[in-house]
């Protein structure tokens, strides 16, 4: 009796010890997580501020493409109006295809292509892109680090006891692994 | 059923895996200087003149500008070559990352200058794009490599120049690691010694194991913490009781063995040659082109 109580009093123990030390790491990786997306809405808001830029200075030459142009400010709206970390996905997501499309349009304007400033400023939106992208990588990477532990047994037992989430990866879209090329 | 999923969704896994691998960063190895040229097409002249360059320059400011050439990209996008290279050489300072990578790859026609989160502001995309448009491509499309990436250095020298000044150099980084190795792999042992050696008890080491594989078991995993304590606890017996005996025979014959006075420190640098970049790193700014 007195050897089962101390097997027993060492197995408490040790499955304490083991809560604590899964526990502790569960929270530095989701602190983690949180870290790297914050820095993917960074580049989501700089991408943003950068928009206007570019569309004022095609614009004027652009008069008949108005589509484009009223598909890009309500994207726009729709990101500045989304409140969860999903909606902000969901718009920025639909910024991408308008800006997408305004690069195809653009082709069009091969006056427009070989302007200095328009080009420097497809220079700018270029580097925004890729910044996303590689955030988003990063991103998608210490999830995956994070939602390895809650999927694993037995540390899955302590995550759900405690509440732990697994976190959603931003899904490839077309294109969205390599940065976007924009040919002169 | 379950199984039956996770094998399957495993297998799916490891094909694109092995898929994607067709067409993959591959590992350029270890930075052997500010300048790589693994392609070859710069002079020695150039080179070694870029490569001075690029040394004072980050004596004066701290800054790490990194010149690497590869022949291909094996189907890579350059920027997710940059990304991935920068983050495996860590160019720029680690607090600053004030580092910046200009990657050619000459068979692709491809290149692009990479730019650390700390010199973002200095060296803007925009900028980039000019030197990039205005220095290099002129150049390459003569083959002129040399004098292209010599110029472009210029260039993005000026660029960010005074964004950051040296606050003494950070090479002691590698020395403090060499130390504590040192003093793990020598003197803890010396000190433990000569605290269980004087103990006539021979368990104490066993306790020490023990405790040692708990502080594992908090701080890296339980796994790692079982194992720890199954090969520490006999050792730590074995240990104590070989010291023990030792110190008490040494003791009974007038003379204490050397390691029961307590540890001496010491411990040796080492110096010269390109000790690798600062541990910076960088988000995708910049910008690429091609000629």
């Amino acid at each position: 009796m007195k050897k089962f109580l101390i097997g027993l009093l060492v197995f408490v123990i040790l499955c304490g010890m083991y809560t604590y030390s899964t526990y502790n790491k569960l929270i530095t990786k989701d602190e983690v997580v949180n870290n790297q997306w914050s820095q993917v809405e960074t580049q989501y808001q700089r991408r943003f501020d950068l928009i206007p830029n570019l569309v004022e200075s095609v614009k004027g030459v652009m008069k008949q493409e108005k589509d484009v142009f009223t598909q890009i400010a309500e994207a726009r709206t729709r990101y500045s109006g989304a409140a969860s970390s999903n909606d902000k996905t969901v718009a920025a997501t639909q910024i991408e295809s308008a800006l997408g499309r305004l690069l195809v349009v653009m082709e069009r304007y091969p006056d427009l292509k070989s302007a200095q400033n328009v080009q420097i400023l497809m220079a700018q939106l270029e580097g925004a892109e890729n910044r996303v992208s590689v955030e988003r990588k990063r991103y998608n990477d210490k999830a995956a680090d994070y939602n390895l532990i809650i999927k694993r047994v037995p540390s899955r037992w302590v995550a759900s006891i405690f509440g732990f989430e697994v976190r959603s990866y931003f899904e490839a879209q077309e294109g969205a692994e390599s940065a976007p090329k924009v040919q002169f | 059923m379950y199984l039956f999923k996770t094998i399957i969704i495993s297998l799916l896994f490891i094909f694109f895996a092995s898929v994607s691998d067709v067409f993959a960063y591959y590992d350029l190895g270890k930075p052997s200087g500010y300048v790589n040229d693994f392609a070859g097409v710069v002079n020695d002249d150039y080179e070694k003149n870029i490569e001075n360059k690029l040394k004072e320059f980050k004596k004066q400011t701290s800054n790490e500008i990194s010149v690497v050439i590869i022949n291909d990209l094996k189907g890579y996008a350059i920027e997710n070559f940059a990304v991935k290279l920068f983050e495996s050489w860590q160019i720029g300072q680690k607090d600053e990352d004030n580092g910046v990578l200009l990657l050619v790859a000459i068979e692709d026609r491809k290149m692009r200058i990479e730019v650390g989160y700390g010199l973002e502001g200095a060296l803007t995309d925009a900028e980039s794009f000019l030197i990039i448009n205005n220095v290099l491509k002129p150049s390459f499309k003569k083959n002129e490599f040399g004098k292209g990436i010599n110029d472009a250095i210029g260039e993005i020298m000026l660029a960010i120049q005074g964004e950051y000044v040296v606050v003494n150099s950070g090479s002691g980084d590698a020395k403090v690691d060499y130390k504590q190795a040192f003093y793990f792999l020598f003197i803890f042992p010396i000190w433990l010694a000569s605290i269980l050696g004087r103990s006539k008890s021979w368990w104490m080491g066993g306790v020490v194991g023990m405790v040692i594989g708990g502080i594992v078991w908090v701080f890296l995993s339980a796994v790692t913490g079982i194992i720890a304590m199954v090969i520490l606890i006999p050792l730590g017996l074995w240990f104590d009781y070989i010291v023990s005996n030792n110190y008490q025979v040494g003791k009974s014959r007038g003379s204490v063995p050397w390691w029961a006075g307590g540890g001496r420190g010491g411990g040796s640098g080492y110096g010269g040659g390109f000790g690798g970049f600062g541990g910076g790193s960088s988000g995708g700014g910049g910008s690429s082109g091609s000629w």
